[in-house]
């Protein structure tokens, strides 16, 4: 698999490791009323759809940054590629 | 009591060999340091470095030149850069650094945990193509332009440095695996 890095251009998926859903990067305020109940869902619960995925991606060996892979886990197909920190920036996050 | 002196030794013992077109050297005595970008301090980073090394920030895989102690300035990720140089303190490369840079960056000297090989000829492309997996043609891998990536599973810096050569960068620790995987790889060219 090859994953089209944003910065670098395509790079070899073995130069990467997964971490798991980009869901991950909404973590839930600790001081809500029902953090409890928004931390176990926000550790357990997953939807897991034969297609579309959106997984977050360490590029460990390259240039150490955070990408929100989009691919297919029907035709693995990558769709579409961004640094994990533009993603976050858009949904409000200081960095 | 017998005088012991402590001697450094480069990582690779010197190593020098040509075989056919592509010729394959330790290069020693270069000063590595990293710098990373305070968050927020784009700006006085940028002018701290044109001011003290004389030099442009490169994007991320790319690099500069600077116009002071033959430096070059590697855009290792977003917010860290490399700076490669001949140190006028070889003993104290990140502070030569800190003075030139004043603080804008957060520095850490590096020299001593990479071994360096320079890899060049007419031949070298062919060497590298069979470990290396970036795309080192002219068009995807300019001069000046640089990567981390594996190697024969051990971390590389990779500097294309002039058009038939390249600056490679490993672990210290793993030097001698990594030699070994480099030169086999010319060896393997010549049979």
């Amino acid at each position: 698999m090859i994953i089209d890095h944003p910065l670098l251009g395509p790079r070899d998926a073995q130069e990467f490791a997964i971490l798991g859903d980009a869901s991950l990067i909404d973590r839930p305020d600790w001081q809500a009323e029902d953090a409890a109940k928004l931390f176990h869902d926000y550790l357990h619960l997953r939807d897991n759809p034969a297609g579309e995925h959106r997984e977050l991606w360490f590029h460990e060996q390259g240039d150490r940054s955070w990408l929100v892979v989009t691919r297919s886990t029907l035709t693995h197909e990558v769709l579409k590629v961004e640094l994990a920190r533009d993603v976050a920036i858009a949904r409000g996050r200081d960095r | 009591m017998a005088e012991t002196p402590l001697r450094a030794r480069p990582a690779l013992d010197g190593y020098n060999r040509t075989v056919g077109a592509v010729a394959l050297a330790e290069v020693s005595g270069l000063a590595l340091v990293s710098a990373a970008v305070p968050q927020g301090g784009d700006e006085a980073f940028a002018a701290a470095l044109a001011e003290g090394l004389g030099a442009s920030r490169p994007a991320t895989g790319d690099s500069t030149a600077g116009d002071r102690h033959m430096a070059r300035i590697l855009g290792m990720q977003p917010d860290q850069l490399f700076i490669l140089f001949e140190s006028p303190d070889p003993d104290r490369p990140a502070e030569s650094v800190l003075a030139a840079l004043g603080g804008a960056a957060y520095v850490t000297d590096q020299t001593d945990s990479w071994a360096m090989l320079r890899i060049a000829g007419a031949g070298v492309r062919s060497a590298l193509e069979r470990i290396c997996m970036l795309d080192l043609a002219d068009e995807a891998f300019p001069e000046g332009r640089v990567a981390r990536t594996v190697m024969e599973h051990l971390a590389v810096i990779i500097l294309r440095d002039g058009a038939d050569s390249f600056l490679l960068m490993s672990p210290r620790s793993s030097a001698r695996s990594f030699l070994h995987a480099v030169e086999l790889s010319v060896l393997n060219l010549s049979e």
